[in-house]
């Protein structure tokens, strides 16, 4: 780390101010839609470091001192000698800030003028971030349509065709411009994007609408529709970029494989990373939107059902809806006992959400599996690895931790790139909690002796046998790792088909999990015997569920 | 910032609150931008089961959204209804009849007129803001039904005209006989979403007959989960107890002729618990009790209130709420 090594996303002039005077300190903040995170950063013995770290309800913060100053607070009662050798010692005086804004929920209406040409707009819409509603002229009713474009939560009119349009999109395309025309004349302000032929049709809008082109000759694959998009939607310090901006740091510093999901009240995102072929080369990235990925949005009994067969609190589905709607009004409240429950359910669902909007990225397993975003949070660390191995059932041994003080959006929001390598090289250890090891092996009978596992940790090895259809549990705090040797009966698939593996384990605070139910998981039909057989898996990994 | 740090505020009032009236496509609207209006002026008529009509290209140039006068053709006369929009010299006109009243649910200005989508006022006097409307905007006398407990034992005819303040439970049942009974509207603390689900059937169920019928909007001030009506909107309610009020859905508000200054405002430290086990409970907000964990095991940070039953209490903050 060098001493020139400060943020480069500064917030206001008077941190900027600070930042010259001193740079041994720094608060990032995350300002998601239901929490803002905050932590304070320092400079201990010639490497940053986090010093504090929380986060609270985001409306409750409009201004970010006061949170600030808490913690300020708090590293001064803690060690005021360390507070003093950072320049903090002195209330009132806040360092330079990095900060990401979480993204809203942001409606589009998709009209094309095939229901070919309307699936794949939307597909690319949705990737970024919108919410779609999409009509194609084939199957146009403007009563309808026009009702649902003018609606005051639409933020953007997308109209596309092929270009040069279709045989079957050419008599169509005045119609659905005409129509999209009439929306932006009822709606001043609405940006309409026109993607393909429908380009040309610019001058067609009434006069201050904002148009933005697209073309895309013969589907030019130069012109990126899905970053275009995402771009749009995107404020500045975008959260949900700067995390997969910093996935990709991740990957180059780590030199592994990395998955990073993240689930909010505006969307979900699957990022996946790896390192460059080459030395030094960057990182390679896709990631993939889901915003019909959010946590605990109900808006049809389908997203009900996918929440309650997850659900191990006892509610009937009329209340069990009336709960989750009360998440989505205020996400910051009712945190503890049965609302941590309802959480894990509807972190469940939108996660297998999230994993089937974005097949695109499915593949071997990764090194490390990153949680990111504050839904994670609201659930004990160790539980959130239960969920995630209840909802993506991928065969393989990964790594998991845990992004628990939200550091990686702002460090995300860095522009430069070498700067932001030094700063996520150094936060690592603090930043990404392990939670531990998840090995997940496909093909094996519930119900009897599959194996065993010897787990060699230093010189006290321990030995387990493990059972079908249950999860085997190790106690291996974070910071130890040990040699996992796994023998079974029969072949099972554990990433790779065979009988015996040998795996390295490292530490977390759920320890090493070796997940031998059924993949995918088969649950039962009976809602109780279902709560039941839920329960008993989080009873494992969480225990403090009924305390 | 004044009030308890890291505790959600909640505005308890608006002043001169602009509000959207949601229009749809079909809608003829009567007011005028710049207009002043008094509650209960008619701003529109609303179209009920619209259909789209296709017409040549008519006598004058059109923009879409101006409201085409029927005009006679080759096959009859075409209706009047609104340009939906033009293409290859066909208009496609949005039209059926207007049985139903748009009304301005309080005094104030037409700020704005967009044809199919909505109306914007300029209201006068303060609003009181809900989570949600459900129907059309409204106004009326508010009453105040007395007690916590069940809505349905105070309602009578008496109240026919009147918006009521259900101070507890209220659902679906109730507010269908409350309609029934000629109650103008009502006001409730929190409706269930199957509860709500039946209001709006009903409504539209109602909306099916072919007689003119006045809307009967609902202002849900909280959630989902039954609660009780905070103190601070107690008060304000019993001070507008017998007054002309509005239900607005554009934010959802109730809105009153009063200033702000009319009204009286809780203490900044006077907060309400709106989750855990504490829930309803108000009190006054002591301090920051630093990060606790939850049953559940989450780590959360905390505040310790001193509550109106005397006990003091350590709440997680992200369950306190204050008004503003």
């Amino acid at each position: 780390m060098t001493d020139a090594a400060t943020p480069a996303r500064e917030a206001g002039a008077a941190s900027a101010r600070a930042a010259r005077a001193r740079r041994d300190a720094f608060v990032t903040l995350d300002r998601g839609t239901a929490t803002c995170a905050a932590a304070v950063v320092g400079r201990v013995d010639r490497r940053w470091r986090l010093l504090a770290a929380t986060a609270v309800p985001a409306p409750a913060v409009p201004a970010s001192a006061a949170l600030v100053e808490i913690l300020l607070d708090r590293v001064r009662t803690a060690d005021p000698a360390l507070a003093t050798d950072l320049g903090l010692d002195r209330p009132g005086t806040i360092p330079p800030t990095i900060e990401a804004v979480g993204s809203v929920m942001v409606h589009a209406v998709v009209l094309a003028a095939t229901e070919a040409s309307r699936q794949r707009l939307e597909a690319d819409a949705t990737a970024a971030g919108w919410r779609t509603t999409g009509a194609s002229a084939e199957r146009l009713d403007p009563l309808e349509t026009m009702r649902l474009a003018t609606r005051p939560d639409v933020a953007a009119l997308i109209v596309g065709t092929g270009d040069p349009p279709a045989a079957d999109e050419r008599d169509l395309v005045g119609e659905l411009v005409a129509l999209a025309a009439g929306v932006a004349e009822r709606r001043p302000g609405m940006p309409v994007i026109l993607v393909g032929a429908a380009a040309a049709h610019a001058s067609e809008f009434p006069l201050g609408t904002e148009v933005v082109a697209v073309p895309r000759p013969h589907g030019d694959a130069a012109v990126d529709l899905r970053a275009l998009l995402a771009a749009r939607r995107a404020g500045p310090a975008d959260a949900r970029q700067a995390l997969v901006t910093a996935t990709a740091t991740l990957a180059e510093v780590l030199d592994l494989r990395i998955e990073l999901l993240e689930v909010g009240m505006s969307g979900a995102l699957r990022a996946r990373a790896e390192p460059g072929r080459d030395p030094g080369a960057p990182a390679r990235i896709a990631a993939v939107e889901a915003p019909s990925a959010v946590l605990g949005l109900v808006d049809d009994d389908a997203a009900l059902d996918r929440v309650e067969a997850w659900a191990t609190l006892g509610l009937d589905r009329a209340r069990l809806r009336d709960r989750l709607a009360e998440l989505r009004l205020a996400p910051w409240a009712d945190l503890g006992g049965d609302g941590a429950l309802l959480r894990a359910a509807a972190l469940r669902a939108a996660l297998e959400r999230l994993v089937e909007s974005s097949a695109e990225l499915d593949g071997p397993p990764p090194d490390l599996v990153v949680l990111a975003g504050g839904a994670w949070s609201s659930i004990p660390a160790p539980a959130a690895l239960l969920v995630l191995a209840d909802a993506i059932r991928r065969p393989g041994v990964v790594q998991v931790a845990l992004d628990t003080a939200r550091l990686l959006a702002p460090l995300g929001t860095i522009e430069d790139g070498a700067e932001r390598a030094r700063l996520v090289g150094d936060l690592i250890a603090d930043a990404l909690v392990p939670l531990g090891t998840l090995a997940i092996a496909r093909g094996v009978r519930a119900g009897r002796q599959a194996g065993h596992l010897r787990l060699t940790v230093g010189e006290a090895p321990v030995d387990l046998q493990l059972a079908g259809g249950r999860l085997a549990l190790v106690d291996l705090p974070p910071g130890q790792t040990g040699a996992a040797e796994l023998g079974f009966r029969a072949p099972v698939d554990l990433g790779v088909r065979g009988k015996r593996f040998a795996v390295r384990a490292t530490g977390g605070l759920a320890g090493l999990v070796v997940d031998l139910r059924d993949v995918p998981l088969r649950l039962p039909e009976r809602a109780d015997e279902r709560r039941d057989m839920l329960g008993s898996w989080e009873a494992a990994l969480w225990p403090e569920r009924d305390r | 910032m004044s009030g308890p740090p890291l505790v959600t505020s909640r505005a308890l009032l608006v002043g001169a609150p602009r509000v959207r009236v949601q229009l749809r496509p079909g809608d003829r609207i009567v007011a005028s931008a710049g207009a002043s209006v008094v509650a209960g002026d008619l701003l529109a008529e609303r179209v009920r089961d619209p259909r789209l009509v296709e017409t040549g290209g008519g006598s004058a140039t059109s923009h879409p959204g101006a409201w085409i006068p029927a005009e006679p053709g080759r096959r009859g006369t075409a209706p009047a209804g609104e340009l939906l929009f033009q293409h290859r010299g066909r208009r496609r006109i949005a039209t059926g009849p207007h049985p139903d009243l748009v009304a301005a649910p309080a005094a104030g200005r037409v700020v704005a007129i967009h044809p199919g989508v909505e109306l914007v006022l300029q209201l006068d006097g303060t609003g009181i803001p809900g989570t949600e409307l459900l129907g059309d905007p409204g106004h009326g006398r508010l009453a105040l039904l007395p007690g916590d407990g069940d809505g349905r034992i105070p309602l009578e005819v008496a109240h026919a005209g009147t918006i009521v303040v259900f101070p507890g439970r209220a659902d679906a049942e109730t507010l269908t006989r409350a309609r029934a009974m000629g109650i103008a509207g009502a006001v409730v603390p929190a409706l269930a979403e199957r509860d709500r689900r039946d209001v709006v059937a009903s409504e539209a169920r109602q909306r099916a007959g072919l007689h003119r019928l006045a809307p009967f909007p609902v202002l849900i001030l909280d959630g989902y989960v039954r609660r009780s009506l905070a103190g601070p909107v107690r008060d304000i309610f019993a001070i507008l107890a017998g007054s002309e009020v509005g239900l607005v859905g554009g934010p959802p508000m109730l809105v009153t002729a009063l200033s702000a200054g009319d009204l009286p405002l809780p203490d900044p430290d006077r907060v309400r618990v709106r989750g855990g086990p504490e829930v309803g409970r108000e009190g006054r907000f002591v301090g920051l009790a630093g990060p606790r964990r939850l049953p559940g095991g989450i780590v959360v940070e905390t505040a310790r209130v001193h509550l109106d039953d005397g006990r003091e209490a350590v709440v997680a903050v992200g369950d306190l709420e204050r008004f503003t």
